[in-house]
């Protein structure tokens, strides 16, 4: 299996904390989510674009771009999310086959028949503390609203909550397993 | 009095071919850079918000509102006084839902969370609607053509239907926003420069059109009225409008298209921003001309032509310098053909989503679904055509579009509003109150004499109403049904969750909230024009 790219993170933590802050989230901390790039363009030409994606997701992230801009690095500081699956690539061209459909200006551009990808994507999560607790998920690339990522990262929290409580079988409360693991990650945020 | 000239054709021609040389140029140069994707990335907001208000009313506009000025003076812009707080509650409710659900058609949502049944019934019910308004936009530019070239209407229809398909077929002219722009400028010119021409043409100028128009009571835009069958009281604007305007490009997919396509919620959020503030000035601007046209009409004593729709063209057409008329005629084209490409474009979408592949041939190939789009666009060319033929009898064009989507709307905003907040609603109330929220909307309608804005009230109310009641009388929809419309957080061990990893994180500092200041300023907005609308009316009254 192809190495994961580092996807380099390009929003930095000033810039992260301004755009959460106008969203309403309180807190914020950095994370990285397991994702997988398919290539589009014109047949025979390189990449125009990326359509980044997993199995779970209903619609597609677009990137923009010849090339996939990675890092040589691992992914810094943050949580890693690995809980998606990796896309077949008919269900990535069937994704981008409805996004043609729906914009006539992009009925040139294909899914290249080329195996998708796999990334980590950069992102930042802001928590929301009131009456109930927030997440908002934005890009680590662009500082976008990432909405349709969302329900992949809370099942990422959750099976990263449940992957640090299974080890020791002693029952430890979210905060706990929390400060272990951002200890044992090297998380400085 | 000049007339359509020789030169003014020159115009028009070389105007409609740059603005397709523009976009088919872009539209070359635009594959693999960024722009070809995401166009607007690179481009100043002011020419995003120019592209938003091109595809919300164009022509449309510049041909139906005057018409509704000459007849009526502003009374009718409380139709639209209620934009600002509709796009409140599509930034806040409509739109968060819609991105997170990850859809492609709206009609999508109504599938997952209450079955097929209302996914077809609701996409049946716009592609009638849609389908049927864009007759009255087909016919909006082609009584253009017919008034400056003197063919019948007719003919310039079926020229127009013809040009419109062969170029949505072909994927739009649309493709760069500064076509939209450079379209919307003329438009905007063109309305300008017919107040420079028609102020100039009276002897007292603006003081004559004031008094005029507070003589004939052509500036009481606020009829505090209780009646419901006064057509354009407040009331009717505010509780009718705004369900229409809610539905209209909440539920409609040719308006939440672009909301869809948005790469982020704040970005979907600008283009409906945009239009919160932009459509009340520009509606009051051709209302505006309408009024000066009365006085402009009373003045020289000429009789209105028996379709209103064509009194803006007429003087542009007459009064207008060699090569003027031309260009602002084109940029009524082209911007005619902009709302054209995205309607056509949005109806076939959704049959080919919501139906084709749906029912019909659910594993065909990416070639043949492409294909059966274009026949799709074709099929609903036509019909929009045949309707068109018909639409000069609606009256003011404008109304028309409105009056059409205010038979389904309502239901079909009652519709979404269940499946959003109501989670013990079930298919078979969402079905219900769908047609009953249709079938309350005709009946009231043809036997009761009310304002047809509250058509969309009543469609909203009755089916929310129906719809839970009915869903009572079933078990309540399961867990997964629900997953689009709960906020995925909310479970309790997820609030645990995220309670702790808040609480051990950097904090962020304190910034306006951004849709919560959005969503204030277009409030303070709906104030600001509603006070200098009774302030006009005050003068105008004494």
């Amino acid at each position: 299996m192809a190495e994961r790219l580092t996807l380099a993170r390009q929003l930095n933590e000033k810039a992260a904390r301004q755009r959460l802050g106008r969203l309403g989230a309180h807190t914020l901390e950095p994370a990285w989510v397991a994702l997988w790039a398919a290539p589009l363009g014109l047949p025979g030409k390189p990449p125009g674009a990326w359509l980044l994606g997993a199995e779970e997701m209903r619609r597609a992230l677009l990137l923009t771009g010849t090339e996939l801009p990675a890092q040589a690095e691992r992914p810094g500081p943050g949580i890693q999310l690995t809980g998606a699956t990796p896309p077949a690539y008919e269900a990535i061209r069937r994704l981008w086959l409805w996004e043609r459909i729906a914009t006539p200006r992009l009925w040139r551009i294909q899914a290249l028949d080329i195996p998708p990808t796999p990334v980590w994507l950069p992102c930042w999560l802001g928590y929301r503390a009131g009456r109930q607790h927030q997440l908002t998920v934005i890009s680590g690339l662009s500082g976008e609203v990432l909405s349709m990522l969302k329900a992949l990262i809370l099942g990422g929290l959750a099976d990263a909550y449940r992957h640090a409580q299974t080890p020791g079988e002693k029952a430890c409360s979210p905060s706990d397993i929390i400060q272990e693991e951002r200890k044992s990650i090297g998380t400085r945020v | 009095m000049e007339g359509f000239t020789f030169v003014d054709m020159v115009v028009l021609i070389v105007y409609i071919s740059l603005i397709a040389w523009i976009g088919s140029r872009f539209g070359k140069d635009q594959y693999s850079p960024e722009d070809y994707f995401l166009g607007g990335r690179k481009i100043p907001g002011w020419a995003i918000g120019l592209s938003v208000m091109a595809t919300q009313a164009s022509a449309i506009t510049f041909i139906g509102a005057p018409g509704w000025g000459f007849e009526g003076g502003l009374e009718r812009l409380v139709t639209f006084i209620n934009v600002p707080l509709a796009m409140i509650v599509l930034i806040m409710v409509f739109v968060p839902v819609f991105h997170r659900a990850g859809i492609y058609s709206i009609y999508e949502l109504l599938e997952r969370r209450f079955g097929p049944a209302t996914r077809t019934l609701s996409a049946l019910l716009f592609l009638i609607a849609r389908g049927l308004a864009t007759g009255v936009v087909l016919y909006a530019p082609a009584l253009v053509l017919a008034v400056v070239t003197g063919w019948s209407v007719n003919l310039t229809i079926i020229i127009m239907a013809v040009l419109a398909i062969s170029y949505t077929v072909l994927g739009g002219m649309s493709a760069v926003i500064w076509t939209d722009v450079i379209q919307m400028f003329v438009l905007w010119l063109g309305a300008l420069l017919s107040i420079f021409f028609l102020i100039t043409s009276l002897p007292g100028g603006w003081s004559d059109v004031f008094t005029f128009g507070a003589q004939s009571g052509m500036f009481n835009a606020i009829d505090l009225s209780l009646d419901p069958s006064v057509t354009y009281s407040l009331w009717a604007g505010l509780l009718g409008g705004f369900f229409l305007h809610v539905a209209y490009f909440g539920t409609d997919q040719s308006q939440i298209q672009r909301v869809l396509s948005s790469p982020s919620v704040l970005d979907a959020q600008r283009s409906l921003l945009i239009g919160g503030y932009l459509l009340i000035p520009q509606m009051l601007l051709f209302l505006f001309i309408g009024v000066i046209l009365a006085t402009y009409y009373q003045q020289h004593g000429l009789t209105p032509p028996e379709d209103l729709n064509e009194l803006l063209p007429r003087y542009v057409v007459n009064a207008f310098p060699s090569g003027m008329a031309g260009l602002v005629i084109a940029g009524v084209f082209a911007a005619a053909m902009s709302s054209l490409d995205s309607a056509l474009n949005s109806l076939s979408a959704v049959t080919v989503r919501d139906f084709y592949s749906r029912y019909i041939k659910p594993d065909a190939s990416d070639a043949h679904y492409l294909k059966a789009s274009r026949l799709a666009t074709i099929f609903w060319g036509l019909y929009a055509t045949l309707f068109a033929f018909f639409a000069g009898n609606l009256g003011p064009v404008i109304e028309a579009v409105n009056q059409i989507g205010s038979w389904f709307y309502g239901a079909l905003l009652g519709t979404f509003l269940l499946a959003i907040f109501s989670h013990r609603s079930n298919a078979r109330g969402a079905v219900a109150g769908l047609i009953a929220g249709m079938l309350a909307v005709w009946l009231v309608s043809s036997l009761m004499d009310i304002s047809w804005l509250y058509n969309n009230t009543i469609g909203v109310v009755v089916s929310v109403s129906i719809g839970y009641l009915v869903s009572l009388t079933t078990s309540a929809p399961r867990p997964e049904q629900l997953s689009d419309v709960i906020i995925e957080e909310t479970a309790p061990d997820m609030q645990a969750i995220l309670a702790s990893r808040g609480a051990s994180a950097p904090e962020v500092g304190h910034e306006a909230r951004l849709t919560r200041r959005r969503c204030i300023g277009l409030l303070l907005w709906f104030g600001l024009m509603l006070g200098l609308l009774a302030l006009l009316q005050g003068w105008a009254n004494g």
